[in-house]
């Protein structure tokens, strides 16, 4: 057959065959014959044309090849619907590894743990018999608990277990006590009790007049408030910074929200916590001297000591350099405020941070006949604190041209002091007592920073939803999350900061993943404008033959009802 | 040869005073023929290792000795080369080659590990830390640009029994131009930073401006018999000025310093030793020459060179002025530079073939020398591109009647894999007196994968320089430049491989789509369609007239219809 003498025609085409063919066919032959009919469009214009038409009507079609082609209609869709399209979307999506969404929104807002934990104090009172001592702590602790805004802090206060050799072994009753109150009767002189701290072990004294000794029936007395009073000085700093953290973070709490102004602008100074720090010592000279100096023995003199207690919470590599005709950023004689923070000749001196991921804190001492401006209150005369960086210290010019130790002390103690609170170490107490506390706080500080980075994560997925999220960084979500259990259930112990801190790390590395970035800006509708040339010559015969069968197929039922 | 020797004399003078100071810088200039000035700054500090162990760094940069302890370098050699020094003029290289690299950069170093993939590891650490010192692109080498050699390169440092734990890495980038912002950190690097001494002579738009320019640093550790082991940082600049073009707008065959490197010299470095003059020149005794107050002339006693000694706070500069060719003092080229002395051997490289299928490579290896035998290394580091036809490696000489045709001794090949690593081929090989070695080999070029592209394709991919080792003679009787080891090293090809048309993939997404789109149409109607006989259809009215009559047809229908 030639194609000439074919002539092909979808079946719903043809409205003008319209009258030829119902008369042509009885009403009582079935639908198909009938089925091309457009019923209202065939009435009116055939009239005029059809009587010439040479052509005749094309013979029924069968029931069996109008089913069939239902059918091939169906099953093209079917195979599009079910099997093209999903294997489309499935190789061109973006790879989601699945987020414990909800426990880490749980962890942001500090659903799944409360960083408030207890400190247990111990109440040493070698002269009151076991009751008496027992009774003291009660009472002590009612005073305590009843205490108005005290917040947050569980101090949990236990007797001592009297010991038979006393004075031998003062302090270290249990190791995880955070401080010892000792209780010792005074001479009959003494009128009021008087507290006195140890600078090196962490042990509040108190001596109380024989007036005041409590017996085992006391329910209130007056050596039990002035005890409970001097505890909640001691705490009070670190409950305030605690206050401070929670308030900070994305944890909402509606009863921090007075936050101290010197608080906030001390913790905004200090570093981010971590297990090493580097601290790097520099000699800078504008000149060609001086170009040695005696740093080992000052550091090991001056520094050392204040390194070794820092030793259970931190690491520290020290290097040390001389750097000679390095010019400072400001040149005037007198600096002001404005001048110190430009000061620092960030372009051209070296100062790199080191390598191998520990911070580094710098300690630049510089040897110039500059001088600061008196009206500063961020430093002494000589020296000034750079936020998270190091600080400075201006040396006046040596006469010679090596530096000698003893020439060094005053900077390095300086820097002790400033290292300490780079460090955010708590001002108050004795040394030790602001080391444990600064183990506590950092763990908050810790925890609270994994938790916020968690919930960050979760509102990010959340809210990109084409974002790639490899399986690295699912991982990296699971491991935070079981570090920060850890840490929660044994809050305040050392291996709790140790927790904290891989939880952290974890979070962090999670968040800032780089394949995450690299998807960002392929969306689905690039996807979709790739794949258009295929999708729109396929879709439009397949909608097409659709819509034409789906007419046919309501013309066919028209008619039947009509017939009926 | 004579003038060579000249040439070592102030070298020899510096190996004796290598350890006499901690920190030594001397300028060496030496005109050339053509109105060419090589200028040679070195500069050199030592370290004892234990104050390096320490961290605590006085003249060795802190930056640099960071990363060398973080990863375990035992000795590191990094070159920034421009250019193509011209031995058919210029004659022998300074240092004798071995402080200068192939074109682009070039780093090599010997770290210490347990095993190969640590000894990767490490190196992936030193050449990204490494990178961001030296702001240069050195991240880029990764595995399938570095390479072990086996017979090339030997440590120059004294190591110890630490030889066996040393792996030697060496990698190369061709492409890497270098500028202005690899010269300041180098600059950085040294004690006085370019502010006093010779190197406040350095300049950027100088330095880039020249014909041939190589920057090397090299570290090594070195024991001097009954001293203390010491680190030393050794850096070299060598550049080739012309001065005509270094002194514009000014014209005439009168230069001074202070003309070609536009600043004068500020001062001596108060670190060095007073006694080592700063600033020598290599030229004949009868040229004149005039300096700036304040400096003493040192002339050496074989009249072919002199030294400068110059006052520590003044500014220096020396003028060569214009030689009088007539008149009572006449004189002739002889006197105006020392003649510059032959090279061992002349090497050049270039591709052979045609088409972007095949290729070759030819390196003409060229013995100056009438009656001594060179013995050399030959080191090919092949991009994994370049695919290597080991058996079309061929060695041709031309010259000498007589001589043999064994001229390769030993052939170490690594050969290529794809995408992991490149061609490594070492040859030790001899070329006889006074004759020419032609060293083929073909290649065949690989179609790259479509991300694997640089985005300027078309400008073809650079092959490193190889590197040419020539061993020291075992002969008691060779000439004194033979009997140690020197360097030298061809410049870099531009391969060209053929490039696809980048915006194939859409047209082939484009044209897949199409042909699927028309097949699935054809085959989609012919299933869905019902075919009936030519007479049977709805009357055809084909193409435009049709539609017009149709469309007249029907108007009369109407206007008849109203007329009635």
């Amino acid at each position: 057959m030639s194609s000439s003498t074919i002539r092909s025609r979808k079946d719903a085409s043809a409205p003008s065959e319209a009258e030829a063919t119902t008369t042509a066919t009885g009403p009582e032959r079935d639908a198909t014959v009938t089925k091309p009919n457009g019923p209202e469009s065939a009435t009116t214009t055939t009239t005029v044309t059809k009587p010439k038409s040479k052509f005749k009507p094309p013979p029924p079609e069968q029931d069996s090849h109008i089913f069939r082609r239902s059918l091939i209609i169906a099953s093209f869709w079917l195979l599009v619907l079910c099997l093209g399209i999903p294997i489309w979307w499935k190789t061109t999506s973006i790879y989601r590894a699945s987020l414990p969404l909800n426990q880490m929104m749980d962890w942001a807002n500090g659903k799944a743990c409360s960083p408030v934990f207890p400190i247990r104090i111990a109440i040493e009172a070698p002269d009151l018999n076991g009751q008496e001592a027992q009774s003291i702590t009660s009472i002590t602790q009612y005073a305590l608990d009843t205490m108005p805004d005290f917040p947050g802090h569980r101090l949990r206060l236990e007797a001592a277990p009297p010991t038979p050799s006393e004075g031998t072994s003062p302090s270290n009753g249990h190791d995880d006590n955070a401080l010892v109150v000792r209780l010792t009767p005074g001479d009959a002189a003494t009128s009021a009790p008087v507290s006195s701290t140890h600078s090196h072990v962490p042990v509040l004294e108190i001596t109380y007049p024989p007036s005041m000794r409590p017996t085992a029936e006391t329910t209130s007395s007056g050596l039990a408030t002035y005890i409970a009073a001097q505890l909640r000085d001691t705490f009070a700093e670190e409950q305030a910074i605690t206050s401070y953290f929670l308030a900070t973070s994305t944890i909402s709490s509606d009863q921090h929200t007075g936050i101290d102004e010197p608080l906030a602008k001390r913790m905004t100074r200090s570093m981010k916590y971590s297990g090493t720090y580097h601290l790097t010592f520099s000699l800078f000279t504008s000149g060609s001297t001086p170009s040695s100096w005696d740093i080992d023995s000052a550091i090991d003199q001056y520094m050392r000591p204040v390194l070794d207690l820092l030793q259970p919470i931190h690491n520290f590599t020290i290097d040390t350099q001389v750097q000679l005709y390095a010019v400072p950023g400001v040149q005037s004689q007198s600096l002001t405020k404005e001048d110190l923070a430009s000061f620092i000749n960030a372009a051209e001196w070296p100062l790199s941070p080191s390598i191998g991921g520990a911070p580094t804190l710098n300690f630049v001492i510089f040897v110039g006949d500059q001088t600061i401006g008196l009206n500063s209150e961020e430093g002494t005369s000589r020296s000034w604190l750079a936020p998270q960086w190091g600080s400075v210290y201006l040396l006046s010019p040596p006469t010679t041209s090596h530096v000698s130790s003893e020439f060094l002390k005053q900077p390095i103690l300086t820097f002790a002091s400033h290292l300490l609170s780079l460090l955010g170490t708590p001002q108050s107490g004795s040394l030790p007592m602001r080391l444990s506390t600064l183990a506590r706080v950092r763990s908050v500080d810790m925890l609270l920073r994994a938790s916020s980075s968690l919930g960050s994560l979760a509102r990010l997925s959340l809210a990109l939803p084409s974002i790639s999220i490899p399986s690295s960084v699912a991982d990296g979500v699971a491991k935070s999350i079981h570090h920060l259990e850890l840490a929660c259930s044994k809050l305040g112990s050392t291996e709790s900061l140790e927790h904290a801190r891989i939880a952290e790390t974890e979070a962090e590395q999670a968040f800032f993943e780089k394949s995450m970035v690299g998807q960002l800006y392929f969306p689905d509708e690039h996807k979709v404008a790739v794949y258009l040339p295929l999708l729109g010559p396929v879709g439009v015969p397949l909608v097409m033959g659709l819509l034409t069968e789906f007419k046919a197929w309501k013309a066919r039922r028209q008619l039947k009802a009509k017939t009926s | 040869m004579r003038s060579f020797l000249s040439y070592l004399i102030p070298l020899l003078f510096l190996v004796f005073d290598v350890f006499a100071s901690d920190y030594h810088e001397q300028l060496n200039l030496k005109p050339l023929p053509q109105s060419s000035l090589l200028a040679s700054f070195n500069f050199r500090s030592n370290t004892t290792l234990t104050q390096f162990a320490a961290h605590n760094f006085r003249y060795f940069p802190r930056s640099l000795g960071q990363i060398l302890q973080h990863v375990g370098t035992r000795e590191l050699h990094l070159r920034f080369s421009l250019g193509r020094w011209d031995a058919e003029s210029w004659g022998a290289r300074p240092w004798d080659g071995t402080k200068e690299g192939g074109t682009g950069v070039e780093l090599w170093a010997w770290l210490e590990a347990d095993t190969e993939e640590e000894a990767d590891h490490k190196w992936l650490t030193l050449t990204n830390a490494l990178s961001g010192l030296f702001c240069a692109s050195l991240n880029f080498i990764d595995e399938t640009r570095t390479t072990r050699p086996v017979m090339s390169f030997r440590p120059e440092g004294d190591h110890g029994p630490a030889i066996d734990r040393m792996h030697l890495l060496h990698g190369v980038l061709p492409h890497e131009i270098v500028c202005t912002e690899n010269l300041t950190p180098f600059l950085k690097l040294l004690p006085c930073k370019g502010k006093a001494g010779i190197s406040s002579l350095l300049d950027g738009h100088k330095l880039f401006d020249a014909t041939w320019q190589s920057m090397a640093i090299d570290i090594r550790p070195l024991c001097p018999p009954g001293q203390e082991c010491v680190l030393q940082i050794e850096q070299t600049i060598d550049m080739v000025l012309d001065i005509e073009r270094s002194k514009r707008p000014r014209a005439g065959e009168e230069w001074s310093l202070d003309q070609l490197f536009g600043k004068y010299l500020k001062g001596t470095c108060p670190l060095t030793d007073p006694d080592v003059p700063p600033v020598c020149i290599q030229v004949p005794e009868r040229r004149d020459i005039f300096s700036t107050g304040g400096a003493v002339e040192i002339k050496n006693p074989n009249g072919l060179s002199r030294c400068y000694q110059i006052s520590p706070e003044r500014d220096f500069s020396m003028i060569l002025p214009r030689m009088p060719r007539d008149g009572d003092n006449p004189k002739t080229t002889a006197d105006e530079h020392v003649q510059p002395g032959t090279p061992l051997l002349y090497a050049e490289r270039s591709f052979t073939g045609h088409g972007q299928e095949r290729g070759g490579v030819q390196s003409i290896l060229t013995n100056p020398s009438p009656d001594t035998e060179v013995e050399f290394v030959y080191m090919e580091s092949l991009p994994w591109f370049m695919r290597v036809y080991l058996h079309t490696l061929k060695a041709r000489v031309e010259g000498t009647s007589g001589a043999k045709d064994d001229l390769i001794e030993e052939i170490y090949y690594r050969p290529a894999l794809d995408r992991a690593r490149g061609t490594q081929l070492e040859l030790r090989m001899r070329v006889p007196p006074a004759s020419t070695v032609f060293l083929t080999y073909d290649f065949e070029k690989s179609v790259l994968r479509y991300t694997e592209y640089p985005p300027d394709a078309n400008r073809g991919f650079d092959v490193a320089a190889s590197i040419i080792t020539i061993l020291p003679s075992t002969s008691p009787n060779a000439p004194p430049t033979l009997q140690k080891t020197s360097n030298l090293r061809t410049t870099s090809l531009l391969l060209s491989l053929p490039t696809p048309d980048f915006s194939m993939p859409y047209n082939v997404i484009i044209f897949t789509s199409t042909a699927i789109a028309l097949a699935f149409g054809g085959l989609y109607n012919i299933l869905v369609r019902r075919f009936v006989g030519a007479d049977e259809g709805p009357e055809e009215v084909g193409g435009l007239r049709g539609k017009i009559a149709l469309l007249v047809a029907k108007l009369k229908s109407v206007t008849k219809g109203k007329v009635d």
